[in-house]
């Protein structure tokens, strides 16, 4: 399935906003796995996903279109 | 009590001390109001591996920051007997001096007000997905790490 990813941060200095495709994958877990793979400075780094605009807590499933964000820890205020 | 809104807290640039003067003079008809309280962010000259900031750049995730600051808005006039919170954040470059975060709260008395502007201080720098980038006078940069 296809999804959209987009970074912010220290993130999106290596991780454009993009659509993706994603076999095999149908969950943030397995997203986490492809990504970091996909891109190895990822796996360094402390990001939540937000999936459609929630900040995701614990394992979430994923369907095709979905936004999913990628952001390292807040440092605003 | 506080209405259905989502309100826009984002300023391009810096908040002008004017405008925070506003606010105040805005509140002089709200007679219910028997004290404000108010925190303002500067962009502090930190002082980085002999670096100096000369500004911080600001940018969100704008939709979920509005939601969640919509949540932390609730839930703060659920449990304070506050009349008005204003917060206002800023987006894009600030530099050292200016002031890049104004919380305004008011209520009858004042430990309320005060109350929960310091609880909105701290939930807002904890949830809101912003994010700031500390630009050095050599034009060198580090991503900002909150406390």
């Amino acid at each position: 399935m296809e999804i959209e990813i987009i970074s912010f941060g220290k993130i999106s200095e290596f991780i454009s906003n993009q659509r993706i495709i994603v076999d095999g994958v149908n969950d943030t877990d397995g997203l986490k796995t492809h990504l970091e793979a996909t891109f190895p400075l990822l796996s360094g780094t402390k990001y939540k996903f937000a999936l459609n605009k929630t900040i995701v807590q614990g394992n979430s499933q994923i369907t095709h279109n979905d936004i999913v964000a990628i952001m390292p820890p807040f440092s605003g205020g | 009590m506080s209405d259905k809104n989502v309100k826009n807290i984002f300023v391009n640039g810096a908040i002008a001390p004017a405008f925070i003067a506003d606010s105040i003079a805005r509140h002089s008809t709200k007679t219910a109001i028997g004290g404000h309280s108010i925190f303002m962010g500067q962009v502090r000259k930190d002082e980085i591996d002999g670096r100096l900031v000369s500004a911080i750049e600001y940018t969100a995730f704008e939709e979920l920051v509005l939601e969640n600051m919509h949540k932390i808005r609730e839930a703060i006039f659920d449990k304070y007997p506050i009349n008005c919170m204003h917060v206002y954040h800023s987006l894009g470059t600030i530099k050292t001096g200016e002031i890049c975060l104004f919380v305004f709260t008011s209520s009858a008395h004042r430990k309320p007000a005060i109350d929960a502007c310091t609880e909105v201080v701290e939930r807002l720098k904890a949830e809101l997905p912003i994010w700031g980038k500390e630009i050095f006078e050599d034009e060198t940069y580090q991503w900002k790490v909150n406390s």
